[in-house]
């Protein structure tokens, strides 16, 4: 062996092994997971962002009260600034008094929309990280998601929220059932596994890491705030609706010049639902396998497209913070929880 | 401290490149006359009306040759993109700035231009010119003093902008080095190497075609990465062509600025003439400006 590539190969082994000890602070090597929940434990519902009414939550609390938790309805339930949940400070607090009431176990976010970012710099988590609780939201709930992963690398629950339990149980598709039973399984501790199907475009491969990610576009937002995830190690998931190619594309960049694409240990692409270009002369001529696929271009890790997460039916819940492994073969994709 | 490139003399060449959309010739043929007339040459690059049939002007490493080469070549004095659209922040890693900065010279162009204004601001510290392009000479347009605001400023006139008043002005007076450019750009590259620092900067923004939750979520992301902190003043140039959601989101886009800014002191002027409508004054990004506004007075004066 060349002696000069040994030594190079001895210098980095030695920089693992410090950083497995655990010493930097903003990444702990294993996630805090807070517990998991028994029957008979409270969950409580609040809106961070967008204002839904209190019949719109109606499936969710009677699903909730099936499956034999108490459900707590916070005060912004049904409270409406414009687009809002309440204002910044109502939302603040029903967020606040959740986070603080012991009784509370998990909290469930009603819906997304936008506003979660109006009001995390002005959460108290003190109490919270003291006596950790699971968050559950998607879309606009990724500002909380990073927020608590970034700052205090406590797990939480990327999943649908009360907006999407159906009103008729009995009319609903199967992926519809499958996919709010396993928020369930999440919050019972079960271990978590996941299947998608085979994509001729994947990136074959097997990686082991910490789960992280949620909506791209707020990833993006958050990017230069202290909310910003480090994503190195990691798995990452995105997901997004509603944006055109071009943008999409340069969300990824900015995940690229960033650096978070540097480093993961894999990437797991989840729905897009993309807006056409308004003008068809604007066509921006690339989709979005090819958009992931070049930008990972010089990159080994694997890659995985269409998994069961995004603004759509086939949504499954995922323990954000919490250590993964994905297996992405030609025939089968794999994202099983570590315990 | 920020260079500034040669100012332009008659007879000088301006290069005519797309970094990013796709631009027709035709739709630059007024702009290349006009050049002409003030008494340039113009060097037009292929990716102008190129057989492109995408988004892009041409591919990546087309778009980044021709732009290289017109930073690299001598001849060449100044660069205007043709437009914007996107794609610079696509080629802007693989740009080397090494014999640019050794010999400066005027980029010229704005919204998606905004990635070239902020990473050479940052990295490079080289002045350049956010400024209209192509498209906005045509239908006369290169009359109106907007485009003459341009023509000065390649020349190496000072310049001096008034603004009307806005009831939500802040008055005062700020001088620093001016930063800035498309919102949407500038919170996309926060984060990146061609990120810019704010701390003692007048700072300018415009966007367009944004839904206004949007505006009011990138402004936060101003805000939460620590731009708006140490500003010496703030200019917020047009929002054109606002979008709401269904559930309108209850205020106008100037009102969401407005609130964002509660608690800072420094000046700030609302409806500056930059934006991607006709009132788009030619602005020197890394230029030290003095802004002055008072309750019946908006002006913005080149110090050097």
């Amino acid at each position: 062996m060349n002696r000069k590539h040994f030594l190079s190969a001895v210098i980095p082994l030695g920089a693992v092994l410090q950083a497995a000890g655990g010493t930097t602070k903003e990444e702990p090597y294993l996630a805090k997971i807070p517990p998991y929940l028994k029957k008979g434990d409270t969950i409580g519902i609040t809106c961070p962002a967008g204002f839904i009414t209190l019949e719109d939550i109606q499936p969710a609390v009677t699903k909730l009260k099936e499956w034999g938790f108490e459900v707590k309805i916070g005060s912004t339930v049904g409270k409406k600034d414009f687009t809002f949940g309440g204002t910044d400070e109502e939302r603040l607090q029903d967020m606040q008094q959740m986070l603080d009431d012991r009784q509370v176990k998990a909290v469930m976010c009603a819906r997304g929309g936008y506003g979660a970012i109006h009001i995390i710099d002005q959460v108290d988590f003190k109490k919270f990280v003291q006596k950790p609780k699971w968050i559950i939201g998607f879309s606009d709930v990724t500002v909380i998601h990073s927020h608590l992963n970034k700052n205090f690398g406590i797990a939480s629950i990327h999943s649908k929220m009360c907006n999407s339990f159906p009103s008729d149980w009995s009319k609903a598709e199967p992926v519809q059932i499958e996919t709010i039973e396993s928020i369930q399984k999440c919050l019972l501790g079960q271990q978590m596994t996941y299947t998608a199907l085979p994509n001729e475009k994947n990136k074959t491969g097997i990686a082991e890491g910490i789960l992280t990610g949620g909506n791209l576009k707020t990833l993006e937002t958050l990017a230069g705030s202290k909310s910003d995830i480090n994503t190195d190690g990691k798995i990452l998931f995105v997901e997004d609706t509603g944006e055109y190619l071009y943008s999409i594309d340069r969300m990824f960049w900015n995940l690229k010049r960033s650096g978070k694409l540097n480093k993961l240990k894999a990437l797991v692409v989840g729905g897009f639902k993309v807006k056409p270009a308004e003008d068809p002369a604007d066509e921006f001529g690339k989709n979005l396998y090819e958009i992931v696929l070049s930008i990972t271009k010089e990159f080994n890790y694997p890659v995985c497209f269409d998994f069961p997460v995004g603004h759509q039916k086939n949504n499954f819940a995922l323990k954000c913070g919490v250590k993964h492994q994905l297996t992405v073969t030609a025939t089968t994709t794999t994202l099983i929880e570590i315990k | 401290m920020i260079k500034i490139p040669p100012y332009l003399k008659k007879g000088n060449t301006i290069g005519i490149t797309c970094p990013a959309g796709y631009m027709a010739k035709e739709k630059a043929q007024t702009c290349i006359d006009v050049l002409q007339q003030w008494g340039y040459q113009v060097m037009v690059g292929k990716t102008l009306g190129s057989d492109s049939q995408n988004y892009f002007s041409a591919t990546d490493e087309d778009r980044r040759d021709e732009l290289q080469a017109m930073l690299d070549d001598k001849n060449i004095h100044a660069i205007l993109c043709g437009r914007g659209g996107y794609g610079v922040g696509r080629i802007i890693d693989d740009l080397d700035f090494r014999t640019f900065k050794k010999n400066p010279k005027w980029i010229i162009g704005f919204s998606d231009i905004t990635v070239l204004h902020s990473h050479i601001y940052s990295n490079i510290k080289i002045a350049t010119l956010h400024a209209p392009m192509a498209a906005a000479f045509n239908d006369g347009g290169y009359e109106n003093e907007f485009i003459q605001s341009l023509k000065k400023a390649i020349a190496g006139k000072k310049a001096s902008y008034k603004a009307a008043v806005h009831p939500f002005n802040k008055t005062g007076i700020a001088t620093g080095e001016l930063v800035g450019g498309n919102l949407s750009l500038l919170a996309h590259l926060t984060g990146t190497t061609s990120d810019i620092n704010t701390k003692n900067k007048i700072l300018f923004i415009e966007d367009i075609g944004e839904y206004i939750y949007n505006i009011d979520r990138m402004m936060h992301q101003l805000k939460r990465s620590g731009k708006l902190d140490k500003l010496a003043g703030l200019i917020i140039g047009g929002f054109t062509d606002m979008k709401d959601t269904e559930r309108p989101f209850g205020k106008k886009v100037y009102e969401v600025i407005n609130d964002i800014l509660a608690g800072y002191k420094y000046p700030v002027c609302f409806d500056f003439p930059v934006s991607h409508g006709t009132t788009n004054y030619a602005l020197k990004v890394g230029g030290t400006y003095s802004l002055k506004i008072d309750k019946t007075n908006v002006r913005l004066m080149e110090v050097q």
